[in-house]
């Protein structure tokens, strides 16, 4: 069916090519459906991938499919497969695809290349989640396409056989373990890229009809768990990993380019704008997308893009494997969004829950102007963190994650797990709490506040209002603080041991004016309890709602515990599911959607009128 | 200072000479003819991994030569090696981050032996008469396998913690099995089907040595914790004086029993001659950032190399009075091995 379809997108893109490249890049968002402008999206991006120079079997892919620049993109295809540099998981799943894509245009002595290099290479399998998915996808269908062959012929001393069914067995496990409890390499935007691609190539090109079914559920999935945090090519609130880069301007994150394409938002080519750059990892992944004969539900579309009514979304996803100093191997993680039409508030519960790249909490607003987002964190960083994760020894640990994510241990980082952390949201209201110890390594809390809000004012009530558009935010820090002056942002630091923030969204729909928002929210004020033992905040906030927070304590809503162990796998009014049933609803409130990935079945209906 | 620039040319050149004997100082003389160096290998400089800069994995360098050079696969963080010698042949094993590797034709070809079900492969003790039988310690547990690595079993009966950094066979019964564990030292003495903690008063565990002369004798270093010892089997422990309570990652004690060495994070290389009751330092070098392996030549127990975390493979050819880089620069060195 992939290549079916492929083929004809090939002819159709030929014509469209034919009109010239600007045509195109202006069609792509026009047209009368929303099917009809995703076909006018993916065919821009194949074209503007293949006028790329750099080396990667997305520029072959590209070209190849094209027919732009084609003796470039098989010498380039050549360089590829003779590198013996190359090699590990994410190589394991590209080249694979490249070679089940396009394998009727390539000359056999690539094809055979491509053989070799999974012989002779090693895939190496890596240790993270997103690594061991790009893995067995690719030794999956690799194992498929050169079926009874010997261990010999594998750079594993596997045969096809064993291969294929260690591959199968590892998929099917992981789809089965995020649709009960949850991915632990969540709702990231550097990451889904490397999720979602190999679940398009594998539904692709599985033969096995069960396996192409739970990849495409799998992508249905990590899609519809992506537009239910969405707000216009942002990808919001609390992440499990992200680079520091994306997490203060959003849009210029690998996944913003998935929402441009699936989502439709934003309506701006980012790859155009200089505001999301400098900024571009991983390559072109979505131009697999773009080939691929997957086609997003509509449903999903709908609880990506319609933002008619604010709603309150909440998950329950995984801490990644941890393999020591924990008595549980994968605990929970209670994420909680609220998302408007305007804006998102969204946040984790706090506390280690992945380390490096965690981020905890933030507010994402629509804006044409990049860096929009603000947030606080706790810049922490310790070997032992890191020897939770992984087995090497604790004291160079920090060291050696340094050498690659630059800013583990840097003070000034913007991403960050910590023990020290604590968070507590209710619609678009959230306490963080922060009670750092003494021996902490870093002994401040930072906040991040864009420079080119268009109003900043630290009030004399001892809020600070901020206002970007129709968008309104105030800030009320429980400590006294800092402003310090950056390139792109003013950084927010506080320097006290018990410590945190108050925090309320709104815009112009909801309260009015900046002006009648700021008179609301001044007429409360939270109530600090700080001693040695305790660290408790009072806040009744602008619509009426007690929250009362105590870090490393309870969270009382209007009186009432909220218990975190009562969340669902996902509950919101786009996507219900229980923990441990493996059966996700989408609904966008017409039209229904069931992944039931206990039985691999898909089912959908229409919701009655009445 | 008119004094110091006349003499400076000469300086110079001293240190310049200095420099050239030291780099090409002959190896120490070898006792080991016929018989090859293997290091593996987990991290270089510049090293990301599913990047193309990687020069990790299985080295090897012959006994009297100077060059080490990778032979497999140079992407493959590799924790431990291993070896079993039978009428059958020789079988060599990578503890890898991807599995247990084996190669049963002199390191030509090699096999994964583990699949998904065991992650990194943190060492590997197989045993020594029977070819079927292998153990790997893992993050999550002990496994065991009693057909040659066709299938595996999870063996932590007795223990509370799922983190064993290594496991490792008694020198006199292949019957018993020691496991450095998170929270203590364990031993079983039913080839891995219970575990029983010695309580070596170390809360992260981190190496463990076994006297080749005295089997009751036991060292054992924890994470800013210094260095334990039993004499007594593990029945009691005290702490070992004149060490500082720092990470010690590696220990190792000589063949014949009479040298103890322990080292680690910013620790240099500390030695003992009673048992390892009292140390002192033999040698540092503020370059090495931590010390991961200790290599003591069996038939000459002067000839010393360690493993370091960063940088490379240091060798002294008289029990550490002298010194010198042995190569892999750049290069974290988790286990050292002189194999047929």
């Amino acid at each position: 069916m992939g290549e079916v379809s492929t083929s004809m997108a090939g002819r159709v893109l030929l014509v469209l090519i034919a009109l010239g490249s600007v045509s195109i890049h202006s069609m792509a968002q026009m047209g009368s459906s929303p099917e009809s402008r995703f076909e006018q999206r993916r065919l821009r991006l194949m074209d503007v991938v293949s006028q790329e120079r750099d080396r990667g079997f997305f520029t072959v892919a590209a070209k190849l499919a094209t027919g732009r620049d084609k003796e470039f993109a098989l010498a380039m295809l050549d360089s590829l497969t003779s590198d013996e540099s190359m090699g590990g998981m994410f190589y394991s799943y590209m080249a694979i695809g490249t070679y089940l894509r396009l394998k009727d245009q390539l000359p056999d002595t690539l094809l055979h290349k491509i053989r070799r290099a999974y012989r002779e290479r090693t895939m190496y399998r890596g240790d993270t989640e997103n690594h061991w998915v790009a893995y067995y996808t690719g030794l999956y269908l690799a194992a498929q396409t050169w079926p009874n062959e010997e261990r010999s012929q594998w750079f594993n001393g596997k045969s096809s056989a064993e291969n294929f069914k260690e591959s199968e067995e590892w998929l099917s496990r992981w789809m089965t373990t995020t649709a009960t409890i949850g991915q632990g390499e969540f709702d990231s935007p550097t990451y889904f890229t490397v999720f979602i691609t190999p679940m398009i190539t594998l539904f692709d090109f599985a033969k096995d009809p069960v396996m192409k079914r739970k990849a495409q559920m799998t992508a249905d999935l990590l899609l519809a768990d992506f537009a239910a945090e969405h707000l216009d090519g942002n990808y919001c609130g609390g992440h499990s990993r992200d680079y520091p880069e994306d997490i203060i301007n959003p849009l210029s994150a690998p996944a913003a380019l998935w929402a441009w394409l699936y989502f439709g938002e934003p309506k701006v080519e980012l790859w155009q704008e200089s505001r999301y750059r400098p900024r571009y990892r991983g390559g072109w992944e979505t131009l697999f997308g773009a080939m691929s004969s997957y086609r997003l539900p509509d449903v999903i579309y709908r609880i990506a893009t319609d933002r008619s009514k604010a709603y309150v979304h909440t998950e329950t996803k995984r801490v990644r494997n941890i393999i020591r100093f924990g008595r549980e191997k994968n605990p929970p993680v209670y994420k909680y969004t609220y998302m408007t039409h305007d804006y998102a508030l969204g946040s984790l519960q706090g506390g280690i829950l992945q380390p490096i790249q965690q981020h905890t909490w933030d507010v994402t607003y629509r804006s044409d102007k990049p860096n929009n987002t603000i947030f606080t964190l706790h810049p922490f960083y310790s070997g032992k963190e890191l020897a939770m994760f992984f087995p090497e020894e604790q004291k160079f640990l920090a060291d050696d994650v340094d050498r690659y994510h630059i800013v583990y241990t840097d003070p000034r980082k913007w991403n960050s797990s910590s023990p020290y952390e604590q968070t507590f949201q209710h619609k678009n209201a959230i306490i963080v709490l922060y009670d750092i110890y003494p021996e902490a390594n870093h002994k401040h809390i930072d906040g991040f506040f864009p420079k080119n809000l268009d109003e900043r004012i630290d009030d004399s009530s001892g809020w600070i209002f901020c206002r970007a558009g129709s968008v309104y935010a105030a800030v009320f820090p429980l400590r006294p603080y800092e402003w310090i002056e950056e390139k792109i942002n003013w950084r927010w630091r506080s320097a006290d041991l018990k410590n945190g923030i108050v925090l309320e969204v709104g815009c112009s729909d909801e309260d009015g004016t900046f002006e009648s928002f700021k008179k609301n929210v001044i007429q409360s004020k939270p109530a600090l309890n700080s001693s040695k033992d305790d660290l408790t905040v009072n806040y009744k906030t602008r619509r009426g709602d007690a929250m009362k927070f105590t870090f490393g304590g309870k969270r009382l809503l209007n009186g009432k515990t909220v218990d975190f162990r009562a969340y669902k796998l996902f509950n919101g009014p786009f996507i219900q599911s229980e923990r441990g049933s493996g059966v996700i609803t989408l609904t966008d409130g017409n039209n229904v959607r069931m992944l039931n990935f206990k039985k691999a079945t898909i089912k959908e209906w229409q919701l009655s009128k009445n | 200072m008119a004094a110091i620039k006349k003499l400076a040319p000469v300086m110079f050149l001293a240190l310049l000479m200095g420099i050239v004997f030291s780099a090409f100082r002959p190896a120490p003389q070898e006792k080991s003819e016929g018989k090859t160096y293997y290091a593996a290998v987990f991290l270089n400089r510049g090293h990301v991994t599913g990047g193309t800069q990687s020069n990790v994995g299985l080295f090897k360098r012959a006994a009297g030569d100077t060059v080490w050079t990778n032979i497999y696969r140079r992407n493959l963080l590799s924790f431990g090696l291993g070896i079993w010698e039978g009428k059958s042949g020789r079988r060599y094993y990578i503890a890898a981050g991807n599995g247990l590797h084996r190669s049963v034709d002199g390191t030509k070809s090699w096999r994964v032996l583990t699949d998904w079900h065991t992650e990194e492969i943190l060492s590997v003790a197989p045993d020594p008469i029977d070819s079927s039988i292998i153990y790997v310690s893992t993050p999550f547990g002990v496994f065991k396998s009693i057909d040659e690595g066709r299938h595996w079993e999870k063996k932590m009966t007795g223990m509370k913690k799922w983190f064993v950094k290594k496991v490792v066979l008694d020198v006199n019964d292949r019957k018993k099995l020691f496991a450095v564990g998170e929270d203590d030292v364990f031993r079983s003495t039913d080839s891995g089907d219970h575990w029983e903690a010695l309580h070596a008063g170390l809360s992260d565990v981190q190496s463990f040595a076994q006297d080749p002369a005295s089997p009751n004798h036991f060292l054992a270093g924890g994470e800013e914790n210094g260095i334990r010892l039993t004499l007594d089997g593990g029945k009691t422990w005290q702490t070992a004086q004149g060490v500082p309570k720092e990470s010690f990652y590696a220990i190792t004690i000589s063949p014949d029993g009479r040298t103890a060495y322990a080292g680690g994070f910013k620790t240099g290389l500390w030695t003992s001659t009673d048992a390892g009751m009292s140390w002192k330092l033999l040698w540092k070098n503020p370059e090495i950032e931590a010390i991961s392996t200790i290599f003591v030549h069996k038939n000459d127990p002067s000839h010393l190399m360690i493993g370091t975390s960063g940088q490379g493979i240091y060798e002294s050819p008289d029990a550490g009075k002298t010194w010198r880089c042995d190569g892999l620069q750049g290069c974290q060195v988790r286990q050292i091995e002189l194999y047929p």
